[in-house]
């Protein structure tokens, strides 16, 4: 019955992906568009095997990914450090909260112009941008979580005399770890936008710069490649994430049984 | 000379301050509790039953008077004094032996392991060590959650409505299971109820506190027999002297309600 299900649920998910594709084989071969404009499927699947043989994929990959790696640690390291001394304490979210919710509102893409006068177009830009868009989710969801922790499971670390570091890993920590999930999640999904989103405007190197240089060229199918796997390497990386958490948290797939 | 008191409070009060008016939540309690006895506690919801157990607990600090226990000023928790909660407030992320052993020294790990095994003995969950509390009912997470209270061998046990959540079944199975506990580890136990039953079958002597500001009306002191058999008469008569108070308090009220109308 359950596998009945699963089955269900993949077939019927795989439908607009299936219409999506049957569209553009339709168009490709039975209207004149353009190849430099919508190439045909066949084009990107050639144009896919051949950059992986030629290793440019690859490479560009590698490029991009140690940026969102170096980045996102940062912003992983701050935001969690940040989310929880603010969800721990009322004092200093009052004073930070006002001026980070105004931060917040400026897209990251907002923020590009400044920090490639300040930072130039070489790594360093890179990698403020990464920061700066992953550290919010981060900060806010581990905030939520800390915040949240129920005052009776407070006072039963009271009871048992727990000092302030082991309150914090016994009590709040574990109870904030969904949540921080979540901020985790969010945050990496955006630091990969915003690392092909930095490429894309100024960079000589890296998946985002790829598809920039290969639409000056007008070379579409390049351009396609480098989109779906951007999309492919993003849902890897939010897979990765959940089973990450699957086994830091093993009393939710308790709880959920 | 406390030597023999688990408890000795003398005249205590508690204010709380609520919205710039301090409000009197406890008034002038003074009670003495030797070791090893079984103390129950009713009153109405509000009376001040739960701060009282906290400020024993040294959870919550007190305006004046005195709370010695065992010995010493209660100013802060200790292990002397293990308390449970109404609600089981075992940390869904920590195993039930880790549960159980929280409050406990780990830095020998294998005596750990057997005190918290023994203990999980004693309230009837062998077995269960490994499991989660979200995989269990709200009899054995309280359960549980005495023996957690239990486990750093405590002078004084603190109940506060452990069994207010539970069903009416469950909850006469775990009444019989605590004075099993009490019986086998000898301990002093307070417990807080608003069960007059519960409150009857379990207390040797049974305190009765009216509300706002909480004041201790009598305290009871039941006879053995009487308060094991629910059938009997005695056990009757004490639920119905239990009963007249918190009556009576009503029907003052009511009367006061009246005249003001």
């Amino acid at each position: 019955m359950k596998k009945k299900e699963t089955v269900k649920q993949i077939l019927l998910g795989i439908i607009p992906a299936i219409v999506i594709l049957l569209f553009w084989f339709l168009t490709t071969h039975f209207t004149d568009v353009p190849s430099s404009i919508l190439p045909r499927i066949s084009q990107v699947g050639n144009k896919f095997v051949e950059m992986l043989q030629n290793g440019q994929l690859q490479e560009d990959l590698i490029i991009s990914l140690s940026r969102v790696i170096k980045g996102y640690l940062i912003a992983a390291v701050f935001g969690i450090l940040l989310g929880s001394i603010m969800g721990m304490s009322k004092t200093i979210t009052y004073i930070l909260h006002p001026t980070l919710t105004v931060i917040r509102q400026i897209p990251i893409i907002a923020w590009i112009p400044l920090i490639i006068l300040w930072c130039g177009i070489g790594e360093a830009s890179k990698i403020v941008v990464i920061v700066m868009a992953a550290f919010f989710p981060i900060l806010v969801n581990t905030m939520s979580g800390i915040s949240s922790t129920p005052s009776g499971f407070i006072e039963v670390a009271k009871l048992y005399r727990l000092n302030y570091w082991k309150t914090f890993t016994k009590v709040y920590l574990p109870h904030a770890l969904p949540n921080m999930l979540v901020g985790l999640k969010l945050g990496l999904g955006v630091s990969w936008m915003a690392v092909v989103a930095a490429e894309l405007i100024a960079s000589l190197s890296g998946i985002g710069y790829r598809m920039s240089n290969a639409r000056s060229l007008m070379n579409s199918d390049v351009v396609i490649v480098c989109m779906i796997v951007i999309g492919l390497v993003g849902i890897i990386m939010d897979k990765l994430l959940t089973l990450l958490f699957s086994v830091l948290t093993p009393w939710e797939k308790a709880n959920k049984k | 000379m406390s030597e023999e008191y688990s408890l000795e409070i003398k005249h205590l009060n508690k204010y709380f301050n609520v919205d710039g008016k301090s409000v009197e939540i406890l008034k002038d309690i003074n009670l003495q509790i030797k070791k090893g006895e079984f103390i129950t506690i009713v009153g109405h919801s509000g009376c001040g039953k739960s701060t009282l157990l906290k400020i024993v607990a040294g959870l919550v600090d007190y305006s004046d008077g005195e709370v010695i226990r065992n010995g010493k000023p209660a100013k802060e928790p200790d292990v002397d004094c293990g308390m449970v909660f109404q609600e089981h407030r075992l940390l869904p992320w920590l195993k039930i032996k880790d549960n159980v052993g929280f409050g406990l020294d780990k830095s020998d790990k294998e005596k750990w392991y057997k005190t918290v095994l023994q203990y999980i003995e004693l309230v009837n969950l062998k077995g269960f060590e490994n499991a989660y509390p979200s995989q269990f009912s709200g009899g054995m997470s309280q359960r549980a959650a005495i023996a957690r209270g239990l486990v750093a061998n405590p002078e004084i046990l603190l109940l506060d409505e452990p069994f207010g959540a539970l069903d009416a079944m469950t909850r006469v199975q775990m009444q019989k299971e605590l004075l099993r506990i009490w019986k086998e580890e000898q301990r002093t136990m307070i417990m807080v109820t608003h069960d007059i039953d519960e409150a009857v079958f379990l207390g040797e002597r049974i305190i009765v506190m009216s509300a706002r500001p909480g004041e201790i009306k009598e305290i009871i002191t039941t006879d053995k027999y009487s308060r094991r058999n629910r059938g009997s008469s005695g056990f009757a008569a004490y639920k119905k002297k239990i009963y007249d108070y918190f009556f009576q308090d009503s029907a003052e009220l009511l009367e006061e309600a009246e005249f003001m109308i």
